[in-house]
């Protein structure tokens, strides 16, 4: 219960903080639609061929402007020395770690509420059907996403390039939640179900679960390297 | 509150910041930490607030070794550092109501609220409780942290240059806070450079020079003596 109660004190204030500074959602949400429109202009697809390159596209936007979100993660508590206060003070790491995770969920999650609809009005893709599932696993993705990539913003905090170092330690260990993803997303899109991409699923799920549960337990010694 | 610094020494690479320290500090003590620039008086704060690790040796407070993993520890210790560990985008109150909460100063919603109007008051920022921090003074934002400190009410207070930019009222205001404190238990140790007036305050002073503690002498009436002896090992220094 303290560690819930600790996450939604520090997620309330990232969260009032955030829509006081408009700096991470607004960066993510132009960034993502920009490449969106790049990719348009790029790529002449028939709607046979965006259903096959469509969950791949949209994970490279979603990569990129979720990598934007977590260097930007700690910002908000470099100033003032606030992360200082915020290790200095009685709270469970875990809530740290738990409330900076879920934030960059919300955060991602918002830009693509909006992205996924404007892919499909871009690309003129012929059936919304499949969205609300695609959000499931998007959301699913995004969970792993997040998990990893709050675990190594900390990893990388003091260190000089971290906006580059950041990507670099990043994207080789996500390979799973890219691969299962896009696989789940692959066979929505084709066969409006999940089938054969079943145990993609089962390995997101799993990945999640484990590194949430690896991140809560080690976020203690993370954050004091 | 009991402090034990065994053997205490930080480096930073090649360079030592702090060597082989041996400091005991009780309860209601009020500790001046003096020396020159680069002496390592941050540095021993820092260490104290348990920010960073020592190299060698160890702090215990109420004999138990210093972690960073302890929380009841954490809940202990304050870092006042004027200005400092404070949100510029949450007012003044709600910067209180957020440090509040996370120390699990919980007196019900009502008392709590209460509390922090009142300690707003008490350091002369009723006016600008709904005001955002980034957007106070600098003497303003001293005051704030002042009201933090007050309304967690630490068992070890340690202050890094706390006079800052504050006015003859904010000085006054900090150094009652200060008093109350070591009244009821609390060891404050204060690291500034203003040496006549943290004497004055302090019933004990450590100068440290080159990271080795140089002088530690608890204050003795009358209270020329003492300002003579520390004189000795500040030549030229600010007094």
């Amino acid at each position: 219960m303290k560690l819930l109660r600790q996450t939604l004190l520090l997620l309330r204030k990232d969260l009032l903080l955030e829509l006081r500074r408009h700096e991470s959602l607004m960066t993510m949400f132009f960034f993502g639609a920009l490449l969106l429109f790049v990719f348009n202009f790029s790529f002449e697809l028939t709607p046979a061929r965006v259903s096959e390159l469509a969950p791949g596209l949209l994970w490279l936007a979603f990569l990129f402007t979720g990598t934007l979100g977590l260097t930007q993660l700690f910002e908000g508590e470099r100033g003032n020395h606030c992360l200082d206060a915020l290790l200095m003070s009685p709270i469970d790491r875990g809530a740290l770690f738990l409330a900076k995770t879920c934030f960059n969920i919300v955060l991602m999650g918002l830009v693509e509420l909006v992205v996924m609809p404007l892919f499909w009005i871009l690309f003129s893709l012929p059936s919304w059907q499949p969205l609300p599932a695609l959000f499931l696993i998007v959301f699913l993705g995004n969970v792993g996403f997040c998990v990893l990539g709050t675990i190594l913003a900390a990893v990388t905090l003091k260190a000089r390039a971290r906006e580059l170092l950041l990507p670099l330690v990043l994207f080789p260990l996500m390979v799973p939640v890219i691969l299962a993803t896009i696989r789940c997303m692959e066979a929505l899109l084709r066969f409006g179900e999940l089938g054969e991409a079943l145990p993609w699923l089962r390995l997101l799920i799993g990945f999640d679960v484990i590194f949430l549960t690896v991140g809560i337990l080690i976020f203690d010694w993370v954050v004091d390297v | 509150m009991r402090i034990t610094v065994h053997q205490l020494a930080k480096a930073y690479g090649y360079f030592w910041a702090l060597r082989d320290l041996e400091i005991q500090v009780g309860g209601g003590e009020r500790v001046a930490l003096l020396g020159p620039n680069g002496a390592g008086k941050t540095t021993l704060l820092n260490l104290l607030a348990g920010l960073i690790y020592p190299t060698r040796g160890e702090i215990r407070l109420d004999g138990v070794p210093l972690t960073r993993q302890s929380n009841a520890q954490r809940a202990a210790i304050g870092l006042l550092s004027p200005g400092e560990h404070l949100y510029d985008d949450l007012t003044a109150r709600e910067n209180l109501e957020f440090f509040t909460a996370l120390y699990d100063r919980q007196r019900g919603p009502i008392s709590i609220a209460n509390a922090i109007e009142e300690t707003l008051e008490a350091v002369g920022l009723g006016r600008w409780a709904g005001e955002y921090a980034g957007a106070l003074s600098s003497s303003m934002k001293c005051r704030l942290s002042v009201a933090k400190w007050k309304l967690l009410s630490p068992k070890l207070l340690l202050l890094d240059e706390p006079y800052g930019v504050l006015d003859g009222g904010g000085v006054d205001l900090l150094e009652s806070f200060l008093k109350a404190q070591s009244e009821q238990g609390s060891v404050v140790i204060i690291a500034s450079h203003h040496v006549a007036r943290v004497l004055d305050l302090c019933t004990r002073a450590i100068i440290l020079e080159q990271g080795k503690l140089i002088f530690d002498e608890t204050r003795r009436e009358p209270w020329d003596s003492f300002a003579r002896a520390f004189g000795a090992f500040t030549p030229g220094g600010n007094r």
